[in-house]
């Protein structure tokens, strides 16, 4: 729990938003919100994804005009047109999807927009230097921001907000691209930060951290606010159901549906960077069998998506071979290696899944081009296609007006919905997921999660990648661990933490307590 | 529980730091073009390759390739990619011919200016306000140019010279020498050192009948690298390129940096298509008389990186190899072959010792077929001798292009919301 000593009641509020309500055609996103947000607190704001969040705190930014109600900072009423003009009123926001430039330094991508703060030269280097601190950051300015990893992205986002001097800052989802450790040291900055009087105003749907980092709370859900709680008293169960509005579903699957049928078998498998100098999967052997959800836990950029895109015949490997029921896949293209029984739900839905720009029905062909329903013969077959994307959205509950949509027209839940279902169509016998459930709403994720159960309870192999641990523990039989493009380590879903899990995914394993145990010590050691 | 199979000991990836400064590696390259042009004119007889004719006409050629090169980072720098140089350049030789024949070179030259950035203009209401595909775009560009100034020459040139292909002649700037290092120069170049003799011929050709369009031109180059990376400006337009949702969430006024990169870049063009009116050996428009300099002058761009100091090395490249072409003709080009041939054991030795033995391999081989064409043929044969400077972008692209790091926004229509 945070310090609430730094929370100042009798000072005029940080921010008070009254009655925003916000139109966009054919949907309502925000109505009657209200919001306040005291001085020098921490003051989350929950919500499913599509509840609103992201388009309220647009307006409270200025990149979008609410078409009612009123915006107080510090006790006075204000107007925003631009993000300029929040800046300039002292509120500074750090968007999920990180807005840097990667090919210019940390010091421009700071300074850029705010140069007549201190020019661009070496009056900025040592402010930027100065304000560092504060955040952690630990690069020279004149690094390019390419060069920096995850976390340190977010510092340098977090720094240029401190750099235009705002003292309202907005982080939108913020841990959704860290793991557990980059997520403590986030929030000691946080802490740190709000001893020295910063407002901060934290959007998640990861409740665990919402109470752990929060001072308030405020519950947003289908566009409206439907009210505040006390961290310190509530439950994140209570919480959660504050923002479904309903009873919660969990990733939790006890029962084992194991078999000995092999699906899929790796052998060996290794690919090299293109310049060759390094690898990037080192002898990787994977089995996965019917009925069993294998996941692979590990910080991004360790392998696993190359692994998945390699098994996939997206990347050439290297040496090493695949088998999928005693079929050789290796040097098979894509799309036999789909025919031959594989699902696949990518981890970004928008550059692999879906064409955006196209309706859903036919979204529902790609992959399938080959086979029925959505092809007879060497013939397309569109009235199969449109049929059966009917019966995907009402089996899977896609929220859509109808299947001649563009696949853009939907939020993110039921993109992912629309591809989940897609890829369990065709009766698959694996399936690789990929994040099946990032930046997917509560209601979407307990569907996904459903239907993988229920594929799996068929006899489905399921090989599963995620940065969500909880569901990584919740769903799999067995997990295994990736660091530097090998499996370094097996964990037991009955028994591993979260925490355990995220020091054997950086790497610093043998300092956790869990690793000295038992005899599945030595087992997982030949 | 974990169960801990191996681990190796977790060390942060140092910060990739830059061995050498920029400016270094562009000396480094001018010196070793040097030397090696010295070693082949040595080994060949062929002493027009430094000579400073050969030097004088190439930086007369280069001029126009450098604008249009100048023009292509602007824009793409900005994120918008302008395949209409070649367009905007036709339209800036029209306007300087127009100016020109009747108020002198400096009108000409403003009238180009002029001309170019209306083509700019237009590029950037397409492709920035309409969201039209760059190409599509810049193609269309091309060829209102052509079609435009055709039509317009007709009106306007032809009851004046009798030609509807050709202005009158146009009056041209005075050019200047500097007098006595020149003669000094001269005498080095005569001495038939090697090295000393080489660089003497290439720094008269520098020295001797300077226009002020061509200081203009040289001084635009570190002028550009000044604005665009140096200053508020600079920063904000290149940010649009690079991303120009994050500059947009900064404040960064998105459509007003890529119009005035577009708008410059169209300029720069123009001023381009002036370099080549004002060339001593045509003063006049002629129809067709960019012959695709604008393509080149991107490819000087590509081929330098995107940065002002390679997109001179680039211009410098494709000038001389056209200078050489037309001043020489087809026996020196081969003289140029067997410098490659020299050039490419230097490379092939490189990727011996960083142990890449397939481009060791390639290198060998493309080194004996041209050192075999070299020594099998007498001259190149004339009708493929004009067209040197097109074949050296070919090659050098087709080289050049595997480490090159383009602006990450560069053709991405940009829709705010």
């Amino acid at each position: 729990m945070s310090s609430s000593t730094s929370v100042r009641t009798d000072d005029p509020p940080a921010v008070v938003l009254t009655g925003i309500t916000k139109r966009f055609p054919g949907v309502v996103a925000n109505s009657d919100v209200h919001l306040t947000v005291r001085r020098g607190e921490v003051h989350a704001l929950c919500g499913e994804n599509g509840a609103g969040k992201s388009t309220l705190m647009k307006i409270l930014y200025g990149m979008q005009a609410p078409d009612e109600g009123t915006i107080e900072v510090n006790g006075e009423q204000v107007r925003f047109r631009t993000p300029s003009d929040a800046i300039k009123a002292g509120i500074g926001m750090v968007h999920q999807h990180f807005m840097l430039a990667d090919n210019l330094t940390v010091q421009e991508n700071v300074v850029l927009g705010a140069e007549a703060l201190h020019g661009i030269g070496q009056k900025a280097r040592k402010r930027i230097i100065e304000l560092s601190g504060r955040t952690g950051l630990n690069v020279d300015p004149g690094v390019l921001v390419e060069q920096l990893g995850v976390a340190d992205r977010q510092r340098v986002e977090i720094l240029k907000v401190l750099y235009r001097g705002a003292k309202v800052i907005i982080l939108d989802e913020p841990t959704a691209v860290l793991v557990p450790q980059e997520v403590n040291e986030l929030f000691d900055t946080v802490r740190g930060m709000q001893e020295q009087g910063y407002t901060f105003l934290f959007i998640s749907h990861k409740l665990d951290e919402v109470r752990a980092i929060a001072d308030s709370v405020t519950v947003i859900r289908r566009g409206t606010t439907v009210g505040s709680a006390d961290p310190k008293t509530v439950s994140s169960r209570q919480l959660a159901e504050m923002m479904v509005g309903s009873e919660l579903p969990s990733p939790e699957t006890r029962e084992s549906t194991v078999t000995d049928k092999v699906v899929l078998d790796v052998k060996g498998l290794k690919l090299m960077t293109p310049d060759g100098s390094r690898p990037i999967l080192d002898d990787v052997d994977l089995v996965v069998r019917s009925g069993e959800v294998v996941g692979i836990a590990g910080v991004e950029g360790n392998g696993q998506t190359e692994l998945v895109e390699t098994i996939m015949g997206m990347r050439k490997a290297g040496s090493g071979t695949i088998t999928l029921l005693d079929k050789d896949l290796t040097k098979l293209g894509t799309l036999a290696r789909r025919e031959a029984g594989i699902g696949y739900v990518p981890e970004d839905r928008h550059r692999h899944g879906l064409l955006l720009t196209q309706p859903l029905w036919y979204n529902r062909i790609l992959g399938y081009q080959t086979r029925k329903p959505a092809a007879k013969g060497i013939w397309l077959d569109t009235d199969g296609a449109k049929k059966d994307t009917e019966r995907i959205v009402s089996e899977f509950d896609v929220r859509t007006p109808g299947i001649d949509v563009p696949a853009a027209a939907l939020s993110g839940g039921n993109q992912q919905k629309l591809v989940v279902g897609r890829e369990l169509s065709g009766n698959p016998v694996l399936l690789i997921a990929s994040h099946p459930t990032r930046g997917v709403d509560v209601g979407a994720q307990a569907l996904i999660w459903d239907e993988i159960k229920r594929a799996r309870a068929a006899g489905l192999a399921v090989l599963l990648i995620s940065a969500d641990l909880d569901e990584l523990i919740g769903l799999s039989d067995t997990i295994k661990v990736m660091l530097r493009g090998r499996l370094v380590a097996d964990a037991d879903p009955n028994t591993v933490t979260p925490e355990d899990l995220g020091s054997a995914m950086t790497g610093a394993g043998s300092t956790s307590a869990a690793v000295h145990e038992t005899a599945v010590v030595e087992e997982g050691e030949n | 529980m974990i169960t801990t199979l191996e681990e190796k000991p977790h060390v942060p990836a140092a910060p990739r730091k830059r061995k050498v400064p920029g400016w270094a590696v562009g000396l480094l390259g001018v010196a070793g073009a040097i030397v090696l042009l010295s070693v082949t004119s040595y080994q060949t007889g062929f002493l027009q390759l430094t000579s400073s004719g050969t030097t004088q006409t190439a930086v007369r050629l280069a001029l126009p390739i450098l604008l249009a090169g100048l023009g292509g980072l602007w824009a793409e720098r900005a994120g918008v990619v302008n395949i209409g140089l070649e367009g905007m350049m036709i339209m800036g030789t029209w306007g300087a011919a127009w100016a020109g024949y009747q108020w002198g070179p400096w009108a000409a030259v403003i009238a180009a200016v002029v001309f170019g950035a209306l083509g700019g203009l237009l590029h950037a209401i397409a492709t920035v306000s309409f969201g039209v595909n760059h190409i599509v775009s810049g193609v269309a560009i091309n060829l209102l140019g052509a079609g435009l100034t055709k039509y317009l020459s007709t009106l306007i040139f032809e009851p004046l010279s009798h030609n509807p292909r050709q202005s009158p002649p146009v009056q041209p700037f005075e050019t200047y020498s500097a007098a006595g290092l020149a003669d000094w120069l001269g005498e080095l170049e005569q001495g038939q050192r090697l090295i000393i003799s080489d660089v003497a011929g290439i720094l008269r050709g520098l020295v001797t009948g300077v226009s002020p369009l061509t200081m203009l031109t040289i001084l635009l180059v570190p002028l550009s690298y000044y604005l665009l990376w140096r200053t508020r400006f600079g920063l904000r337009l290149r940010s649009v390129g690079e991303n120009p949702h994050a500059a947009d969430s900064l404040g960064v006024k998105v459509y007003f940096h890529k119009y005035v990169a577009v708008i410059v870049s169209g300029a720069l063009a123009g001023l381009g298509g002036a370099a080549l009116v004002l060339n001593a050996g045509q003063l006049s428009y002629l129809e067709g008389q960019t012959g695709g300099r604008g393509f080149i002058g991107l490819a000087a761009m590509i081929f330098g990186n995107w940065r002002p100091g390679g997109l001179l090395g680039g211009a410098a490249l494709f000038g001389y190899a056209d200078g050489l072409q037309l001043r020489s003709g087809g026996e020196t080009v081969l003289a140029l072959v067997y410098g490659v041939v020299l050039l490419l054991g230097v490379i092939v030795v490189w990727q011996l010792i960083k142990r890449r033995w397939f481009s060791a391999a390639a290198a060998i081989v493309v080194a004996v077929l041209l050192y075999l064409l070299y020594i099998s043929l007498d001259e190149i044969p004339s009708e493929f001798v004009s067209y040197a400077p097109h074949m050296v972008t070919l090659a050098v692209l087709a080289v050049a292009s595997q480490r090159l790091r383009m602006p990450a926004a560069d053709g991405v229509v940009y829709r705010r919301g």
